[in-house]
């Protein structure tokens, strides 16, 4: 066997390995890889007990309530309340995929095969991030096309429900990487979800308007940052919307920059990464 | 003068807690050395080797793989390291070839590339039959096969190895040494760690004994056990151990 020994650079070049604008995007490409095999080893946890439980969400909040319920600004209840489903959805797997891809990585130390690599750390979140916004979004086009079985949606606005399938996954992948990185133990890993994402999400006016809640509880929906990401996916599936046009757009996007830079500063410290 | 393959100067790593594992240590290794790095447990062997390959972040101090510091220059430096770690640090459920095809894309090896190398490491390290098997399945001499696949699949110029053959049957541990014998005779430079003293004796020409976080003693494999006691001798003074282990006696 012959083993050759190239110089520093060589081997890079000699192997016929480029990179354009400076980004390792085979290895990019290998963690989307390698991330989205774990993920399809779990496909009924990943993807399909999702669907069921917004499956059921629809069933009975859209027939079986909803039948009762007059319609919410022009829309029939289950359309309404679609956005909504679809929105806890996304939040979730996003949250998910990123706080069990890294902590499970960190807890069998298969994270050192990422560390010893030549990535930047802006190119392990890209690619953290990436599988994030795949499953999140496969997620939410699943629930989707149950809606659209059982009649009940359509999209008025493509782009915008792209934006904010994107922009709110990224924003809870962010998230999920930090709990990801602070999480000792699985039971801290679901602390988040139990005591933040759940109550929040519930609150964030799936099932309901701001107008329909009493005066003195309307702080909880204009306070929730949830709120304003369900009642952006409503605005660009139904029109629905609650908020000044480009308020909900404008803190989301604050909140991705605000969270983008923060697990930045976490990857550079080594925080839960490095010893 | 040449470059070496590796240059540690005055490293200093010092744990969140206060732990110092490694303290004022310096080393260099000349490209194509294949260099013993003795200690006990916790001396500061594996932090060493963590601060080498970007697994901790060194307190003080610079090192240079192949005149690259491995900070400032760690996109080219960490290409030129392969790292086989003492620990099974791998995806239970992924099989071996996922795993080493996943190291090599990560160091941005063409799928080409990668696949004409992972077939001779598949072959080379008799790995074949268990490609497809998940890593938790495997033996736990198989399971090092695979972690030192793994640590070549990029054809590093730099090889670490963790105490490579601890807990490995001595079949495995031949097939090991001749391996290792042959790339570093084709010019590849090695540092390896290791418990077993005839290991080393056998395939190192230098040696280094650290003790504390610092090294105790270094030289060429003739001036470290050429005199009587050999080896194991010398690495009980250096690590400060023979008082205890005459009065054990």
């Amino acid at each position: 066997m012959t083993i050759e020994t190239p110089m520093p650079g060589e081997a890079l070049a000699g192997a016929g390995l480029k990179e354009p604008l400076g980004i390792n995007w085979i290895g990019l490409g290998t963690m989307v890889r390698r991330e989205v095999s774990r993920m399809m080893r779990v496909p009924i946890q990943a993807f399909v007990a999702p669907w069921i439980s917004a499956l059921l969400f629809i069933f009975i909040f859209g027939f079986v309530v909803g039948s009762r319920i007059t319609q919410i600004g022009g829309h029939r209840y289950l359309e309404f309340v679609l956005p909504g489903i679809i929105m806890l959805n996304v939040v979730n797997a996003a949250f998910l995929q990123s706080s069990s891809a890294i902590y499970f990585s960190r807890f069998i130390r298969f994270i050192e095969e990422i560390l010893v690599a030549p990535l930047s750390y802006a190119e392990m979140i890209a690619g953290s991030l990436s599988v994030v916004v795949l499953r999140a979004s496969v997620t939410g086009v699943g629930i989707l096309v149950l809606g659209i079985a059982f009649g009940a949606s359509h999209i008025e606005s493509f782009p915008l429900f792209l934006f904010w399938m994107v922009a709110v996954s990224g924003v809870f992948g962010l998230l999920g990487i930090i709990v990801g990185l602070w999480s000792k133990s699985f039971e801290q890993l679901n602390m988040p979800v139990v005591f933040f994402l759940t109550p929040l999400s519930m609150v964030g006016g799936v099932f309901n308007t701001v107008e329909m809640l009493p005066p003195w509880l309307r702080w909880l929906a204009w306070g929730n940052p949830f709120f304003y990401f369900i009642n952006g996916i409503r605005g660009a599936m139904i029109g629905f919307d609650e908020t000044p046009p480009g308020l909900g757009i404008g803190l989301t996007l604050l909140l991705l920059v605000a969270l983008s830079l923060t697990v930045w500063r976490l990857y550079a410290k080594g925080y839960g990464l490095r010893e | 003068m040449p470059v070496p393959a590796l240059k540690i100067s005055n490293l200093r790593k010092v744990y969140r807690r206060g732990t110092v594992a490694v303290d004022d240590l310096s080393l260099t290794l000349p490209e194509g050395e294949f260099f013993g790095f003795l200690g006990p447990n916790g001396a500061g062997k594996s932090t060493t080797i963590h601060c080498i390959t970007g697994i901790a972040e060194p307190t003080e101090g610079k090192i240079e793989i192949f005149g690259l510091d491995a900070v400032k220059d760690y996109r080219e430096a960490r290409r030129l390291v392969g790292l086989c770690p003492q620990e099974f640090n791998v995806d239970p459920f992924a099989n071996p070839r996922q795993i080493v095809d996943w190291m090599g894309g990560y160091f941005g090896m063409p799928a080409h590339a990668r696949k004409e190398r992972i077939d001779m490491l598949m072959e080379r390290f008799e790995l074949v039959p268990h490609q497809k098997k998940q890593f938790r399945e495997l033996s736990g001499g198989l399971k090092r096969r695979v972690v030192l696949a793994r640590a070549l699949v990029h054809d590093p110029r730099l090889i670490i190895l963790d105490e490579p053959t601890a807990g490995v049957d001595v079949e495995l541990r031949r097939v090991l040494w001749r391996y290792l014998t042959e790339i570093n005779k084709d010019g590849k430079t090695i540092l390896l760690t290791s418990h077993y003293l005839e290991e080393v004796e056998r395939l190192c020409r230098q040696i280094a004994i650290v003790a504390n976080g610092k090294i105790a003693r270094e030289g060429t494999k003739d001036e470290i056990a050429g005199k009587p006691g050999g080896l194991e001798q010398a690495y009980l003074v250096a690590t400060g151990a023979e008082a205890d282990h005459v009065a054990g006696e």
